[in-house]
């Protein structure tokens, strides 16, 4: 733990910001909130609707439980994340049916299992509610927005490979390898786009070293 | 003979065929934490099919005594909240009480098992697909076991997927995620799907 404060007291806002878009990106870096990804992104329409539920629940969620007192015990800590994420699911619900009701309802169980995503859980406490409330902004802002390119990256991907789709409209891909359509399809597209942000990280390291 | 043919059906079902991790990627962010440690992952396995149990148990009696269809569903996750969180701090406390060297040895894990989406998801979906006591029952435990026979499978080879001798773009992280891909796509078959030849 103090370790992670120490270098959460390091970290520039040049720093935040490029590690949550590449080097610690939650999604193709760090395995953060994967299943709601894997399960419902299979085109472009349904990465914009987990971008935009995923951002409304996380950031207001973390940013209202960040006002939880740090003399609660961790155990009623967590549950008071748990429950604030619950409340505010409420409003975000109703505002994203009222917009995208179709879209909303295909995302079944994992529109609801957002409220719990690792955002809340596991990274609150051990490093944006160590920041100081301006940084701390900024990282769950920049952390955000990296997850939500990640994925919106991850649906064009899947739609065109898995599907021949482009915006579910057929664009006539010569191939179509329709078991990226599928959960463990999700899996491995995952793993292949994980690999080729380390290799954009490794040469982005080599360029600057020359 | 007809029930225990359920039990065992319903039980395959949920451990194997509809696997939280592999069919559904549920917790799939939490198998990732766990699995790094060996040591603890019996306790973990223990906790989590306890808490799914738990409620699963308590999931169906609500579900018989409030209507929480119609324009209640958008607080179930509140219910569900509720619900995982009492049972969370009663164990603590039982376990606080009755088992101090064991409260000791979980509550550095305890909290992960509790609040993940494997359990979360296990509520949902039982309170979608079940009608029965006993539907609902080994289903709940049926989700614990697969998400610990998940993380076993996973904990297993994680000194190999972390190992210098795997290419750096796809040490670790990459190769997980590759490897449950493989692992899904084996049990995939369990499901009976034929290739289209």
């Amino acid at each position: 733990m103090d370790k992670d404060r120490d270098i959460v007291k390091e970290n520039s806002c040049k720093t935040i910001i490029y590690n949550a878009m590449l080097k610690k990106n939650p999604m193709l870096a760090s395995g953060m909130v994967i299943a709601p990804v894997i399960m419902t992104v299979d085109s472009l329409p349904r990465a914009l609707t987990l971008a935009a539920s995923f951002s409304l629940i996380t950031f207001f969620t973390l940013l209202i439980s960040s006002f939880v007192p740090k003399s609660i015990v961790y155990t009623v800590r967590i549950i008071m994340y748990a429950f604030i994420g619950a409340m505010v699911y409420v409003p975000a619900s109703i505002a994203l049916e009222y917009f995208i009701p179709e879209q909303i309802e295909r995302m079944g169980i994992f529109f609801p299992l957002l409220i719990i995503n690792s955002f809340v859980i596991y990274r609150s406490e051990s490093i944006f509610f160590l920041e100081s409330k301006g940084k701390m902004m900024l990282d769950i802002f920049f952390c955000i927005l990296g997850y939500d390119a990640a994925v919106l990256l991850y649906g064009i991907i899947r739609e065109i490979i898995g599907s021949g789709t482009a915006w579910e409209t057929i664009i006539g891909m010569p191939v179509i390898f329709s078991v990226f359509a599928e959960p463990f399809g999700g899996f491995l597209l995952l793993g292949i786009m994980a690999a080729l942000l380390r290799v954009v990280l490794l040469t982005i390291k080599r360029v600057k070293q020359k | 003979m007809e029930l225990v043919k359920n039990i065992i059906l319903t039980a395959f079902t949920s451990i194997i065929i509809e696997n939280t991790i592999f069919s559904r990627a549920l917790g799939t962010s939490t198998l990732i934490l766990v699995a790094k440690s060996r040591k603890n992952l019996f306790g973990f396995g223990l906790s989590v099919t306890y808490i799914t149990a738990i409620v699963s148990i308590i999931t169906y009696f609500v579900g018989k005594i409030f209507d929480l269809n119609g324009d209640a569903y958008i607080y179930v996750p509140l219910v569900y909240i509720f619900i995982l969180g009492s049972v969370y701090i009663l164990t603590l406390l039982c376990l606080w009480r009755f088992a101090p060297p064991l409260f000791l040895k979980i509550r550095k894990y305890v909290h992960i098992s509790a609040f993940n989406c494997a359990v979360l998801g296990a509520m949902f979906i039982i309170s979608k697909y079940c009608v029965t006591f006993i539907d609902y029952l080994v289903h709940g435990i049926g989700i614990g076991l697969g998400f610990v026979l998940a993380v076993y499978m996973t904990a297993v080879v994680y000194d190999k997927i972390y190992s210098e001798k795997a290419p750096y773009a796809f040490r670790g992280y990459p190769l997980m995620m590759i490897y449950l891909g493989i692992l899904g796509m084996a049990f995939w078959g369990f499901s009976g799907h034929m290739m289209n030849y």
